[in-house]
């Protein structure tokens, strides 16, 4: 009996020799030829974390400035990467668009009723009571004492801005950390002796031009002096940014015509039926004999369905005399803002006996510059990086293949649509937290390639998706 | 029948392997067998003959004779995402696949008997949390296969058998979905099927034997499964909560070749090569009754046959002690590019121990050990896009009784 109880004792001894959890050890994070030390983000609101609408404390904590950040950790990042976060959860934005801005809360989705009495899942604001006056007070109470902060992300800035003395006065989201208004924001980023930085800046360059409808704001031009011109002032920028540090990325600019904020509501949302197509075609009857009469290709025509809208081009080749007929019908290329109010086409007869403001539609045209504009910018931007031996991102690039083919990441599918994409939040420019985690990534590649570093990746599942009533 | 009838629920409580071998199959069915590197159809090892050959059942010992036994499955999973340090690890529960064989002679030539066994089962337990949550959080997939046999000796040297296979499975599994507030999905169903199992057996001579067993594929169609989804109110008119789904998972068809050889009065020796037919693992679908344009999906698995040698050894130390050795290599007959981590199923190598104890005549105490090596792999699934390094340790200890007079 000895002999079978030491075989036993034999086989109880190799089940707990044999029955350890295996390891795997493909990949060891290490900084490559980088310094991490400290790193600072500049850029715009996309760095800054704005999301849904508005700068809010959850969304600056995923933005992927900070997701980056936290990786950076793990391969020699010392100290923490401080963000001038909000005091609150509802946060403060600013809406899109010409004129003076109005402050809001971030949009949470939610019911809402719109003219017809029909009840939809729309974004609405997470605090609709906040007054003006205390979204003011809460953007324009003063944070610096606690910094200085790692992330520069600036919502609104351009390029133009990033030397621009007064921008302190100008940019409440700046107003708010700055030390002094004669702080320039490039001269704040070295106040964390920074050995690596990221800068992607440009979008408000054109976006301001184009969220416009090409009202407000003009496209920086790439001609002039730093604070004035696009080339001259991303050349300092860039210059001042490596004699700082001597490592960075750099990241250029999506085609923002790709973006849902120009892609949601379509360029034909007037249904009609042959009665109403009738009655309207009668009352644009004089219409299209007087552009017939002057020689101009523009007819406003209706038919049962679906029908293009009517808007107002003030680019049209007719006399001011006659700047009431600079009416046409939208083409099906050109694109309408998210922020254009629905109710009105619906009630208020916009897109059919009245025309749809300028500033809701990007035409032809506009279009044009903004894409003009864009490629000019990330030209010089691929230049800089080359020159400076710097990682770079070709965010044009990505945004394209995601527009035409999406993109799946740990089984999350990503598109550039509207709330059900995955990857723009509810304001239709700024990204999600699972959006955020997937930007993160494409930095971390661009920076392991250029320096033969092993920053490790994040999982796009551990960021949370659209929040949903 | 009471006893058969606890089998059949402990079955459903507690049957269930993973990282054990090619995709969900297990093929602990009997402790002799599994010490010997679950080499089967070549040798004549009683009434558990009914599994490996029932073709070499006619070929047992004495009258009348049971078989009874069980594994612990100790499973562990290591995933790495690939460009990550992030490493997710599996707690599965320890599987726990059983048999019982029950034959007797009714005539000099003749054996008929029933067995009750678990060759596929599979359970994976990946935190709820974890990077691939969109694809499988926990899954556990049981089949208890029933099967009255008969077996025929024709003259000293040739067996022949055949078993009717009636199959009592049932699916569960839950999985993440990508909607805010933890939504996810709980699938839940229960099949019933009916396959077979034949074999043939000749014994050429004192020293040489050989077998062959063909087991039929049988599919697991679940016709009136419960789906479960907790989604956001704003979905629950597209996502109902409750709904009804089917689907169908093959078990598939098994060809085992094998050859013993006495080589002395203690030594004997055998080979197997078995031949699993995976590639009828095309994909898994799921079909649901409400809703099915939005709901229904399709995965490709893209499974592929895999050959799997075999040898083994046992020696007679005495009559009263019989000891046993093995080792096969198995292919994953998973598909690298659309590889699901419900099953993680890699190249693996393993190495097998055993050992019976005769305390008296008919009387057998066996118990059995194996360790399986799972090999560090890169696997992706391709429609996620959910690339990782899969590595597996395994170790089954075995235990079984069995009696003949």
């Amino acid at each position: 009996m000895k002999k079978y109880t030491k075989i036993i004792y034999l086989l109880i001894t190799l089940f707990f020799v044999a029955s350890c959890k295996p390891t795997v050890d493909n990949f060891t994070p290490g900084a490559g030829s980088a310094n991490f030390t400290s790193y600072v983000a500049v850029g715009n609101s996309l760095t800054a974390g704005y999301a849904n609408g508005a700068l809010y404390i959850s969304g600056q904590k995923y933005g992927w400035a900070n997701i980056l950040a936290q990786q950076m950790k793990k391969v020699g990042m010392k100290g923490e990467f401080k963000i001038p976060y909000m005091p609150t959860e509802d946060g403060v934005g600013a809406s899109e668009g010409s004129g003076l801005p109005t402050f809001r809360t971030k949009f949470v989705l939610g019911y809402s009723k719109d003219c017809l009495g029909n009840t939809s899942l729309a974004p609405v604001p997470s605090n609709p009571k906040a007054t003006q006056i205390e979204l003011w007070k809460e953007i324009s109470t003063s944070v610096a004492a606690n910094g200085p902060y790692n992330n520069l992300g600036i919502p609104g800035i351009k390029v133009t801005d990033l030397f621009g003395p007064g921008l302190a006065y100008r940019n409440p989201y700046f107003g708010r950390i700055a030390y002094s208004p004669a702080d320039t924001l490039l001269n704040y980023a070295a106040k964390v002796h920074p050995t690596f930085f990221s800068l992607w800046i440009g979008n408000n360059d054109v976006l301001g031009y184009a969220a416009s409808g090409g009202v407000g704001g003009a496209i920086t031009p790439m001609a002039g002096a730093v604070g004035v011109g696009f080339k001259a002032s991303i050349d300092a920028a860039v210059k001042y940014l490596v004699s700082l540090t001597g490592e960075g990325v750099i990241a250029d600019i999506p085609d923002i015509t790709s973006i849902p904020y120009f892609n949601t509501i379509p360029y034909d949302p007037i249904v009609l039926n042959q009665t109403q197509a009738g009655q309207l075609n009668a009352a644009y009857a004089k219409y299209n004999g007087a552009m017939k009469l002057m020689g101009l290709p523009y007819r406003i025509e209706f038919k049962a369905g679906a029908n293009p809208m009517v808007i107002s081009d003030p680019s049209m080749p007719l006399p001011d005399s006659l700047s009431y007929l600079k009416i046409r019908q939208i083409k099906s290329d050109e694109l309408v803002m998210l922020e254009l109010p629905t109710d009105s086409l619906k009630c208020a007869y916009w897109g059919t006996q009245k025309p749809v403001p300028d500033q809701y539609v990007l035409t032809e045209s506009e279009i044009q510059k903004v894409k003009q504009a864009t490629s000019s910018y990330n030209a010089e931007m691929l230049s800089l990086a080359k020159k400076y031996n710097l990682a770079f991102v070709d965010f044009n690039s990505i945004l394209k293949n995601i527009e035409h083919g999406g993109l799946t990441v740990d089984g999350v599918h990503f598109t550039t649509k509207f709330i059900t994409g995955n990857l723009f939040s509810l304001d239709g420019v700024h990204l999600t937290p699972q959006g955020n985690a997937v930007v993160a990534n494409y930095f971390i590649d661009a920076i392991n390639k250029q320096y033969g570093a092993h920053i490790p990746k994040v999982n796009i599942s551990d960021y949370p998706p659209v929040k949903m009533p | 029948m009471k006893k058969i009838s606890m089998f059949f629920v402990m079955a459903l409580v507690f049957i269930s392997a993973t990282a054990f071998a090619g995709g969900y199959q297990v093929r602990l069915e009997g402790n002799k067998q599994t010490g010997m590197g679950l080499i089967g159809a070549p040798l004549q090892f009683g009434v558990s003959s009914m599994f490996y050959n029932p073709g070499a059942l006619s070929f047992m010992k004495g009258k009348f004779g049971f078989d009874l036994g069980g594994s612990g499955i100790f499973a562990n999973v290591t995933f790495e995402k690939y460009e990550s340090d992030y490493i997710a690890r599996t707690d599965n529960p320890v599987g726990t696949p059983f048999y019982f064989y029950v034959a007797g002679k009714v005539s000099k030539n003749i054996a008929v008997g029933f067995a009750i066994y678990t060759p596929y089962g599979s359970a994976e337990k990946w935190n709820s949390n974890w990077a691939l949550k969109y694809l499988i959080q926990n899954i556990s997939l049981q089949a208890v296969y029933f099967q009255p046999t008969v077996s025929i000796k024709m003259g000293d040297k040739f067996g022949i058998g055949a078993g009717l296979v009636f199959v009592s499975g049932s699916v569960d599994m839950n999985r993440a979905l990508n909607y805010s507030g933890n939504s996810g999905v709980h699938l839940n169903g229960k099949a019933h099927s009916f396959g077979f199992n034949v074999g043939a057996h000749y014994k050429a001579s004192d020293q040489w034997s050989v077998g062959v067993t063909y087991r039929s594929r049988i599919n697991m169609d679940i016709k009136n499964g419960d789906a479960t989804f907790h989604v956001p109110d704003a979905l629950s008119a597209m996502i109902p909560a409750t709904n009804h789904f089917s689907s169908s998972l093959p078990l598939p068809s098994n060809l085992d070749i094998g050859v013993a050889y006495r080589v002395t009065k203690k030594v004997l020796l055998a080979a197997e090569l078995d031949w699993v037919r995976w590639s009828v693992y095309d994909s898994l679908s799921f079909k649901f009754k409400t809703n099915p344009q939005l709901l229904n999906s399709i995965s490709p698995r893209l499974y592929k046959d895999n050959w799997i040698p075999r040898i083994g050894v046992q020696y007679k130390v005495s009559d009263k002690l019989l000891l046993r050795a093995g080792a096969y290599y198995e292919t994953s007959p998973a598909n690298k590019d659309y590889f699901s981590p419900e099953t993680v199923t890699l190249n693996t190598f393993a190495y097998t121990l055993g050992v019976s104890y005769l305390p008296v005549k008919g009387l057998s105490i066996d118990a059995s050990f194996i360790q399986l090596f799972g090999q560090n792999s890169k696997m992706n699934y391709l429609p996620a896009n959910a690339v990782g390094y899969y590595k597996t340790n395994t170790v089954v200890p075995g235990l079984g009784i069995s009696y003949h007079f």
